[in-house]
């Protein structure tokens, strides 16, 4: 009896130290832009993608469908929202609306399976909108707390195979780390929402540990905190195989400089270099049982 | 002892229910974390309502063709593409935005990146058109406003050279491109053509 328990006790602690076994090869789900013309327009797009992705939906685990709004804004003094990718702005009132229709699209077409639906956005020159620091915190803040209102909805529905997060594709090249840090700071300060970071390692280093430049006056340091401070779960775009290898450099640099470093899974593209099944195999490759069954696709 | 083996075999429990190797977590969540990754273990896979609810009345609104400059976000990833302008239209059924410019890694390699999307089924593609060494792509030339029908836009190189991309192939073609350049793309669901991917005014007309 002695030795048994010895024996679990030993397997308790190995989960806390070692990797988790490697994920298997995921199937991709989709994932889309966010294109609308008007609040109504946009909740309606909104049920068709919640409709179709639980219809398209393989397998039976928890899947991440991912709404991609545009940039994040503060649209007057008190309404923080996003410019979508027809260039229209959406408070967050109306994004918390489409999301909820996304909801009912999935429940509604609902086959198996659950679903994380998630509030994404960017950091799109956010300082050249005339976004200050304090603004940006703001948007990461309420853009959790939208999130949450989108679980409390789900909860209020009876929709027990959904919940609600949120994410950020925070690209190096389109503002600076030190602005772009405060959304993940005020996401990490509302404290509710997961923070999914979708987004390329841009012109990081490609081999090495070292905290090397990126594009934009960023460092693999930069890359790795709003990738994993708080509430950050690093989501990466695998477009070529180059992104997997500086994915893997912040990996290595955030786990020897700061804390455990681990993958949700990854971002894919159809028409780029990698398929996304070959996407996620090559990151998997660099960082064996260090990245999660998620996979998500735009264009899948 | 049984007590012993029944905590031990607890956290082993919830340890794996915390969905740890789907997110990539090796052994414990981190403390930042651990709430909401719990609540993301405990999704169930069906629901307690099992009635439809009512979908929303469908929304018919076209965006009528525009260009998009640099105060529009972007969906494409610098590592992909270096946008120097794009281009917007949707009859409020199917939408379809092309975005030039140039190869994330090389800026000699011009690049189109067509998205299409869906509105009515949900289904997006995205596309990517690569004209070879023109160096960065432009769009020069596009119908604007409200379109009965759009089948092309003019493409501008850096060395002032003239393109075409024809929307219903997503091809490029050019008087002194000896070929039209379309990536071998695993694109899954094409939409299929529709009337506002037919060009009313032809750009150069």
């Amino acid at each position: 009896m002695r030795r048994a328990a010895v024996l679990l006790a030993s397997l308790v602690a190995g989960l806390a130290t070692f990797p988790g076994a490697a994920a298997a090869t995921p199937a991709p789900v989709a994932a889309w832009y966010v294109y609308g013309s008007t609040p109504a327009a946009l909740s309606s797009s909104a049920y068709a993608h919640g409709c179709d992705f639980a219809k398209a939906q393989p397998g039976a685990g928890v899947r991440i469908l991912l709404l991609d709004f545009g940039a994040a804004r503060k649209l007057n003094s008190n309404t923080w929202g996003a410019i979508d990718f027809s260039n229209a702005t959406f408070s967050n009132a109306d994004i918390l609306a489409a999301l909820e229709r996304a909801a009912d699209g999935y429940h509604n077409c609902h086959v198996r399976g659950s679903a994380d639906i998630v509030y994404g956005n960017s950091n799109y020159h956010l300082t050249a909108s005339g976004m200050s620091s304090t603004d940006v915190w703001y948007a990461g803040y309420h853009q959790s707390e939208t999130a949450q209102a989108l679980s409390s909805y789900q909860a209020s529905k009876g929709y027990g195979s959904q919940t609600a997060d949120a994410a950020s594709d925070m690209e190096p090249s389109w503002d600076a780390a030190s602005i772009t840090k405060q959304l993940v700071n005020g996401e990490a300060a509302q404290g509710w929402a997961l923070y999914y970071d979708f987004r390329s390692a841009d012109g990081c280093p490609q081999s090495g540990s070292a905290d090397g430049p990126c594009n934009n006056g960023w460092h693999a340091s930069d890359v790795g905190y709003v990738s994993d401070h708080g509430l950050a779960v690093p989501l990466p775009e695998i477009y070529y195989p180059v992104n997997a290898n500086q994915w893997t450099v912040v990996r290595k640099w955030w786990t020897a400089n700061q804390s455990r470093y681990s993958f949700a899974g990854v971002t894919a593209s159809t028409g780029v270099g990698l398929t996304p099944v070959a996407a996620w195999n090559t990151l998997g490759s660099l960082n064996s049982g260090l990245v999660g069954s998620e996979l998500a696709c735009f264009g899948c | 002892m049984l007590r012993l083996l029944t905590v031990a075999a607890c956290v082993l429990a919830v340890g794996g229910a915390f969905a740890i190797p789907r997110l990539g977590f090796a052994g414990s969540a981190p403390p930042d974390k651990a709430a909401a990754l719990r609540r993301l273990g405990a999704i169930a896979t069906t629901d307690s309502n099992t009635k439809p609810v009512a979908p929303p009345d469908p929304v018919v609104r076209s965006i009528p063709a525009r260009m998009l400059g640099p105060d529009a976000p972007t969906p494409i990833p610098p590592a992909v593409l270096r946008v120097r302008n794009g281009w917007l239209a949707s009859d409020g059924r199917t939408l379809v935005a092309v975005y030039a410019g140039s190869a994330g890694d090389d800026p000699s390699v011009g690049r189109l990146v067509v998205v299409r999307q869906n509105l009515v089924s949900g289904n997006q593609t995205v596309r990517i058109v690569a004209p070879d060494t023109t160096g960065a792509l432009a769009i020069a030339g596009a119908p604007l406003g409200l379109l009965a029908k759009t089948a092309a836009l003019r493409i501008r190189t850096t060395r002032g050279r003239l393109l075409r991309l024809d929307l219903d192939t997503d091809t490029v073609a050019g008087s002194t491109l000896t070929r039209s350049s379309r990536t071998a793309a695993t694109v899954t669901h094409r939409l299929p053509p529709r009337s506002s991917d037919q060009v009313s005014h032809p750009p150069g007309r």
